[in-house]
């Protein structure tokens, strides 16, 4: 039998059953995890006091230390927290991205974020409820809402992914108009507080959130690995997709209701943090040089920049602590004119 | 190797509230290359992609061995019948190898990914169209010409016995035209597998079909062996051109040629005499 070498891949078999790896993307991942470990010790290392890398670890295994109080109660919470934030929105981005086929598409620029946001700050700026914190659910369901909204109307005999793109930046438009409605109609004090959680924030992040969040996780595994076969095909064009036999609109609605409910159970627990979903998938795709935008290394990398953002917020001004959210943008902000005018340029 | 019969039966093809085609009976004859011909906006690409399932038809059905396509899972009949659209997108800087093992999506599961089945397929597909050499480069180095020849390999590494080419030839200079065109004859000749084909060029129809299928309007207006369908009527019927049809001096078939280009009042008059003779002479 002739053999034929898929460069860059590696092949694993075990009696009928065969595995195909892509190489690149398995260094990334470990790259990207031992990043990540350096970054979440230097986390938990770096604030006001400084403790030294081996209370950390003794910290996080759960050994008796004279740091516990700051690196178990105040520093890993959040932390952990922003991992997880980070994934899942690393990983919403990389589903909304493959099934736009558009690396401008995130949930943050096709409305789901706005439709968290709106209706968090809603339910807050009209005393509904009394924190963000008691918001989770609602953020998801505005965030669900606007993301079917945007799915439905971008759809016509099949998804359009040019009109997604583009009526979900309509829908984010109006969302966010009703969002400013709200802080100025609603209550004053309430609407403050809704303003630090609207840039994204982890101050004050607790276990509970970080609990919701990887239980959520969790779950989305699976549909992650299935997801990613689905995307050897579904990086095609539709009628090549088709004819290799993948039921294109199943696929596309799954992937992007799993990338809404990530984005929004983020957004849940830490308020938008702007352009990490948009951003973190093209950069693992540059570092896992694959075909179509790596899954499991977009949530590393989504995770690697939220902890490394939240560190410069808590840092870059101390004492005060910035919202991760403003440090994201200012990174985020000038990528997406990079990103538009390279599109201009007829660039990807 | 059994082949399946690809039929259509009272076929009704609308594009929104646009209808493109209505009535249409087509049979594809087993193991043989059939050729649709037809203007601008007949309805020949929509009636290949209603055959390929990319278009629900209104009214009507796509058989595949006697079963509707659309009560057929889409990954069987992927396994069965393989399809070529007219202008393909492939991401960004993939290699020829990983491209054409990608036609073997419909025979894996999350289990099976790459079989030593598949990895034969493939080693097949890029050896019969002359793409081994290529397998390592990467698509967006090659020419128009290696580009079409590697989409053929994937959509022969599926290993179907039913292959749906879209224009497969537009986009292509004259050479590379014949090359595709020779490589299809060649799968159909060694392999056995039938071909339907969209072509717009009537003369390559006719030198590479075996089942030419003329389309106007939506309608069949002929079908039958290109020897016996194309004729000076047939052109003006379908394509509304006066033209003269003799024997291709190399193959033989019918060969369309134009009446004469526009000229000076005397010279012109003098050409449609030239075709008003020859197809005199004809009959």
């Amino acid at each position: 039998m002739t053999t034929v070498a898929l460069r860059g891949y590696s092949v694993v078999r075990a009696g009928r059953a065969s595995f195909l790896l892509h190489r690149r993307s398995a260094l990334a991942a470990v790259g990207l995890l031992l990043a990540l470990t350096v970054t979440v010790v230097a986390s938990l290392c770096l604030g006001e006091s400084t403790v030294s890398p081996g209370e950390v670890v003794k910290v996080v295994l759960g050994q008796p230390s004279p740091d516990e109080l700051v690196v178990g109660e105040f520093r890993l919470p959040r932390v952990v927290v922003g991992l997880l934030v980070g994934a899942a929105l690393g990983l919403a981005g990389a589903l909304v991205q493959t099934v736009a086929r558009n690396p401008l598409a995130s949930p943050d620029v096709v409305g789901v974020t706005w439709g968290a946001t709106a209706t968090v700050v809603g339910l807050m700026a009209y005393g509904v409820v009394g924190s963000t914190g008691q918001a989770p659910y609602a953020a998801v369901g505005g965030g669900l809402v606007a993301g079917l909204l945007v799915y439905a109307l971008a759809w016509r005999r099949g998804l359009h992914a040019q009109r997604f793109v583009l009526i979900g930046i309509g829908i984010s438009v109006a969302l966010s108009s009703l969002t400013s409605v709200f802080l100025t109609k609603g209550d004053g004090f309430q609407a403050q507080a809704a303003k630090v959680w609207m840039t994204g924030s982890l101050n004050g992040s607790g276990y509970d959130q970080a609990g919701r969040l990887a239980w959520v996780l969790l779950a989305a595994l699976p549909v992650a690995l299935w997801a990613a076969r689905a995307q050897r095909s579904i990086s095609f064009d539709d009628a090549t997709a088709v004819g290799l036999g993948l039921r294109l609109d199943r696929i596309r609605l799954g992937m992007a209701l799993l990338g809404v409910v990530l984005a929004s159970c983020a957004a849940g627990a830490a308020g938008p943090v702007d352009f990490v979903a948009l951003m973190a998938p093209q950069i693992a795709l540059r570092l896992a040089r694959s075909a179509q935008v790596p899954l499991f290394c977009s949530a590393l990398t989504g995770a690697l920049v939220v902890v490394v953002a939240d560190l410069i917020a808590r840092r870059l001004l101390a004492p005060t602590e910035l919202p991760v959210g403003v440090v994201t943008g200012m990174v985020g902000a000038p990528y997406l004119m990079w990103l538009l005018i390279r599109s201009r340029r007829g660039g990807s | 190797m059994t082949a399946h019969r690809l039929e259509a039966r009272g076929l009704t093809l609308a594009y929104e509230a646009r209808t493109v085609a209505e009535g249409l009976d087509v049979s594809i004859p087993d193991g043989r290359v059939t050729v649709i011909v037809g203007p601008n906006a007949c309805g020949k690409s929509t009636l290949l992609r209603a055959l390929g399932r990319l278009l629900k038809p209104v009214r009507g059905a796509v058989l595949l061995d006697g079963q509707e396509l659309a009560r057929i899972p889409t990954k069987r009949i992927a396994q069965r019948l393989g399809l070529l659209p007219q202008s393909p997108t492939a991401p960004e800087g993939i290699s020829v190898a990983d491209l054409v093992s990608r036609g073997r999506q419909p025979h894996q599961s999350w289990w099976q990914q790459w079989s030593p089945e598949d990895e034969a397929a493939v080693a097949e597909a890029l050896e019969r169209t002359s793409t081994a050499e290529l397998a390592e480069r990467s698509m967006d180095e090659l020419s128009g010409g290696q580009r079409q020849r590697a989409w053929i390999a994937m959509t022969l590494a599926q290993g179907t016995d039913i292959l749906l080419l879209d224009e497969p030839t537009t986009y292509l200079d004259i050479a590379h035209q014949v090359e595709v065109l020779d490589l299809v004859r060649r799968l159909n000749v060694e392999r056995g597998r039938t071909v339907v084909a969209v072509l717009h060029d009537l003369n390559q129809a006719a030198r590479y079909a075996d089942h030419l299928v003329a389309m106007r309007d939506g309608r069949v207006v002929a079908e039958g062996a290109p020897g016996e369908v194309v004729t000076a009527e047939l052109v003006r019927e379908v394509f509304g051109l006066d033209s003269v049809v003799v024997p291709d001096p190399v193959t033989g078939t019918p060969l369309v040629v134009p009446g004469a280009p526009w000229a000076a009042r005397a010279d012109a008059a003098d050409a449609v005499d030239a075709v008003d003779a020859v197809n005199a002479a004809e009959a």
